[in-house]
């Protein structure tokens, strides 16, 4: 019972740290979607090569002590401002760096997902080893010599659906004796977008398509003209029958026929009375099956409706609806 | 592993140069095969890269270390002495290379490197090694340096640049430390260098050791005299007090061999002359003793005074040594004799040599005076066909003073200083043979005696009533040559002068261009070895009253943080005073405007939202301004992203364009399409 409650007090005391050094770090180094590194941006220490570097010097300042040998103490003594020397040299690798978001792929949960940064030179000629990493992603080790800026993608597995946010960049360098350490924790506000997890159902329920009489089926954007019908709001411009609107009949939407088997329409009133995460699981198993299929498709999700429609884009967008679905809107 | 253990290749190859680098001032040092440890290591490496071999495995690893610790013990005998530890070390330096694998590897490889540096210091503290040890650090360092340079996978001189420049940068601070870091003696007792490389005077003299000693041009020790330097004549650097003659050797009276109460040399009456000063520094010689002139004292720490009037300190002179000293040449040293003494300096071996004995006794019946015994001696050396030579043949095993004095009558200095104390001994006077160098080469470009090897001589010392100790030189009475002019010219008839050394620059000193630069370097490394390698507590704490008057701890503070400001703050600025940052980050600030006329019509560019994507978003919004947020966003997306495809014009133009189509950008609230 003791020492339960001794561990929990530890953990507490952790949990507080962490929530103390996060609200330190975030007024320091405020989330940005652009950051120069400045000396309020870049700590500096010696690397574990540095301390055992240290105790080389000791080692060495003993010897010229104990010998009596002054080119001893000249060669502890120039190492030893190497040292310092190098400090700086640490530093201005890191300072002036412009570290840019780019991009953040999305991804379904359990996959991973893609960041993209942009690193651009700061004061340096040449800026070398720039290892970057979030605490669980791959890292990237960069030059930048000749060009300009570098491109940095970094993979991490992602959590559940709806945004996702890495945490801190560690982006960090020993350059050039590999004696200092010198890094930085960036917030760059890159948020991922997590997709709900696809269930599959066997079937789509509400849908009338046992007939497969290969009844033409509306689709927009096809060649075969085949009616006018009353514009539904996020009809493609293309759509609208401007001849007709030209002559005061009114707006209205050409409509096409495709080789379709089935209108479908993805209603989240299909799935009444499941939990919201397992409903939001399958629209988002039958977008992805209707996807496959180059199948025409719509979403109708409460106080959201997505016209029917084909291609990446449209996927995109249903997908991003569902992921978002009851979520917060990502802070800018 | 870890991306950042990976060792470039460039590493690869500058490792290998430092490891060649450094042990390279060992080699003259180190048994050959220790040489042929780093031939096979670095061979086994390169195969291990190229993928022919495989790094070693446990039982190999410790089979090779178990080895070459056995092959160590083997060659010197011991594991102590520090020519074993370093050998030790640079064995450990090369087998560390066959286990390189990662980042951490190759810090311990070369950090063991700049060690490895420093106990070259131990060795010699010579101007020439010390340049050579500056130039292996600039390799570490750049061998460091290439080690951070990650997909650096070709031999690259570029880090040998900012490798040169980082020392440069360090040197300053380090001057600085250097002459403000106070020194104190040394903690605990090291090992020390065993015997094989000891040079000079041993503690025992037969006939022909002064004599091959002669053979040698290196400098024994250097002095600079505080006033006029005394005629050639005059520098009788006494050094050993041999008193002891058994079985054809004269060696000194042990330490512990003398009587408690003899232990403290016998008060000298120096009231009311000026001494000599002068400042002698050794050259490394693994021996304990030190050299000074008739009576000489010294008030460096490290100097001990003998009860026969000598110098000598209580470690061997590893290292280059410097120390002060006053002497007073005419003053009479130990006027009243204790018995004990007497008869230490007077005791001979029962029965050699009857002839020359009997020949003394006659001449001290005939003589006067101890006085006019001792000048019949001396004519009769000068006087009788004896010959000065550094080749005097052997002389016969046994009673071979007699075969000297009556047969071959060929010697070299210690042959007269032998046979003179012995008939002095015979005749009952006190006498003694002294050991050291005589004259030195005077270097008229700083004014300092070069005492060399060749300079040894053998001379003799007789008490006599009231006058105490005078030194009696019978070399002189057969060559006055060698002692007015030296060696060189007492051997000019025959050629024997550094006759097995014959690159050595001191026998070209006819020749007047290799003459003066052998005396400048030679003047430069007084200074160096003045300035650097004697550089002891004494001269600090003079250094630092000449600059700043009192010392203080708070002073020294001052003075180490004052000039690490002086000397970083330029390297600092010169790190971080910015190229022209606006050329890159220009076009960022016009699209941020961009973005920001935007905002204010509430169409907030989302996070993750790339430009083009926003743009797609925008242009739902504003259909009137697509053409110009088109526009906008692929000048951004050249400017920011195709940067090194752009030529130095083409980004001007584009920056130009960007500016503007960025000001002219308004966009109208009422314009915003309805949704």
């Amino acid at each position: 019972m003791g020492s339960g409650s001794l561990i929990q007090g530890k953990h507490r005391y952790r949990l507080r740290f962490a929530e103390r050094f996060q609200r330190w770090i975030n007024r320091r180094i405020p989330p940005s979607r652009s950051v120069t590194l400045n000396q309020r941006r870049i700590f500096i220490f010696p690397s574990a090569a540095g301390l055992f570097f240290m105790f080389c010097l000791l080692v060495m300042l003993l010897t010229a002590i104990n010998f009596q040998n002054n080119l001893s103490y000249a060669l502890t003594f120039l190492l030893a401002t190497l040292f310092i020397v190098a400090t700086l040299h640490t530093y201005a690798n890191l300072s002036g760096l412009t570290i840019q978001a780019v991009r953040a792929a999305a991804a379904f949960p359990g996959q991973r997902t893609e960041f993209e940064l942009l690193i651009s030179k700061g004061r340096q000629r040449r800026h070398y080893a720039l290892h970057c990493a979030w605490p669980d992603s791959s890292d990237a080790l960069v030059n930048l010599t000749d060009q300009e800026s570098a491109r940095v993608v970094l993979h991490m597995p992602v959590g559940e659906r709806g945004w996702y946010k890495p945490g801190r960049l560690l982006l960090e360098s020993t350059y050039p004796l590999g004696l200092l350490r010198c890094w930085t924790w960036l917030d760059l506000d890159l948020h991922a977008l997590v997709y709900p997890r696809p269930l599959p159902t066997p079937e789509l329920p509400g849908t009338a398509s046992q007939d497969d009489d290969g009844a033409a089926l509306l689709l927009p954007g096809s060649d075969d003209f085949y009616a006018l019908r009353e514009y539904r709001q996020g009809d493609p411009m293309r759509q609208i029958h401007w001849k007709g609107l030209a002559k005061g009949q009114g707006l209205h939407s050409k409509e096409h026929t495709a080789y379709a088997q089935r209108s479908a329409w993805l209603d989240w009133e299909q799935f009444a009375g499941l939990p919201t995460e397992q409903r939001l699981s399958h629209l988002c198993f039958w977008a992805l099956d209707f996807h496959k299929k180059q199948e025409e498709f719509g979403l109708q999700l409460p106080a959201l409706v997505i016209a029917p429609g084909t291609g990446d884009k449209h996927l995109d967008a249903v997908l991003r609806a569902l992921a978002l679905y009851g979520k917060e809107p990502a802070s800018a | 592993m870890n991306i950042q253990e990976h060792i470039p290749r460039n590493a690869l190859v500058w490792i290998v140069i430092c490891l060649f680098a450094v042990v390279a001032p060992h080699a003259t040092r180190l048994p050959l095969w220790v040489v042929g440890v780093y031939l096979l290591a670095v061979t086994w490496r390169i195969m291990v890269y190229r993928g022919r071999w495989s790094f070693p495995g446990r039982a190999v690893k410790f089979a090779i270390t178990a080895s070459c610790f056995a092959g160590i013990a083997l060659t010197y005998q011991t594991l102590i002495t520090l020519e074993a530890t370093v050998a030790l070390l640079l064995l450990a330096f090369a087998l560390k290379l066959v286990e390189l694998v990662r980042r951490k590897d190759a810090y311990v490889l070369l950090f063991l490197g700049y060690f490895v540096c420093l106990t070259e210091f131990l060795f010699s503290q010579d101007i020439l090694v010390t340049l050579f040890s500056l130039v292996n650090v600039v390799l570490i360092t750049t061998a460091l340096i290439a080690l951070h340079q990650p997909g650096q996978q070709r031999f690259s001189k570029e880090p040998l640049r900012l490798a040169g420049v980082m020392v440069a940068q360090a040197l300053p601070l380090m001057l600085v430390m250097f002459f403000l870091f106070p020194r104190f003696g040394p903690l605990w007792t090291v090992p020390i260098k065993s015997g094989a490389a000891k040079t000079g005077m041993s503690d025992f003299m037969k006939p022909g050791d002064v004599a091959r000693l002669s053979q040698s041009d290196d400098v024994a020790f250097r002095v600079k005299f505080e006033g006029e330097i005394p005629p050639q004549a005059e520098l009788y650097w006494r050094g050993l007090v041999l008193s002891r003659l058994k079985e054809g050797t004269w060696s000194a009276i042990g330490y512990y061999q003398v009587p408690d109460e003899e232990r403290r040399p016998v008060a000298v009456d120096t009231q009311g002359v000026e001494p000599l000063n002068y400042t002698v520094i050794m050259e490394p010689s693994h021996q304990n003793w030190l050299y000074g002139l008739h009576y000489a004292q010294s008030s460096s720490g490290s100097v001990v005074h003998a009860p026969d009037y000598r110098l000598f300190s209580m470690v061997p002179v590893e290292a280059e040594l410097m120390y002060s000293a006053s002497s007073w040449t005419q003053a009479p040293v130990e006027v009243e004799l204790s018995s004990w003494r007497r008869k230490a300096e007077t005791r001979l071996p029962a029965d050699d040599d009857p002839r020359t004995r009997q020949l003394a006794r006659t001449m001290h019946g005939e003589a006067a005076s101890d006085r006019a015994f001792v000048d019949s001696v001396l004519a009769m050396f000068n006087e009788q066909p004896f010959v000065y030579t550094l080749n005097p043949g052997f002389l016969a095993a046994t009673n071979a003073m007699d075969d000297f004095v009556f047969v071959s009558r060929r010697g070299f200095c210690e042959h007269y200083a032998y046979a003179f104390v012995l008939m002095m001994r015979a005749a009952g006077l006190p006498s003694r043979v002294v050991a050291g160098y005589q004259g030195g080469e005077i270097n008229p470009v700083n004014k300092t005696v070069i005492v060399h090897q060749f300079d040894a001589h053998a001379w003799a010392e007789v008490w006599l009533e009231g006058e105490g100790w005078v030194r009696v030189d019978p070399t002189a009475a057969v060559s006055p040559l060698r002692i007015e002019a030296g060696l060189e010219q007492a051997m000019q008839g025959d050629g024997s002068f550094l006759s097995e050394s014959p690159l050595s620059p001191a026998r070209y000193r006819s020749i007047p261009l290799v003459n003066q630069f052998r005396l400048r370097y030679d003047a430069l490394t007084y200074r160096w070895q003045s300035w650097v390698v004697g550089f002891d507590n004494k001269r600090q704490i003079e250094l630092l009253h000449d600059f700043f008057g009192e010392i203080s701890a708070r002073m020294f503070i001052l003075a180490l943080f004052g000039t690490a400001l002086l000397v970083l703050l330029p390297v600092a600025w010169s790190l971080l005073r910015g190229r022209s940052m606006q050329v890159s980050r220009e076009h960022d600030k016009y699209y941020r405007a961009f973005c920001a006329r935007l905002e204010a019509l509430g169409l907030q560019r989302q996070s993750g939202e790339t430009p083009g994507q926003y743009a797609l978003r925008v242009k739902q919004a504003l259909p009137a301004s697509s053409a110009t947020i088109d526009n906008i966003t692929r000048l951004y997306n050249e400017l920011a992203y195709a940067d090194s495809a752009l030529s130095s014009a083409d980004r001007q133009d584009g920056l130009r364009r960007l500016r503007q189509a960025a000001r002219q950008f308004r966009p109208n609230r009422r314009a915003i399409a309805n949704h």
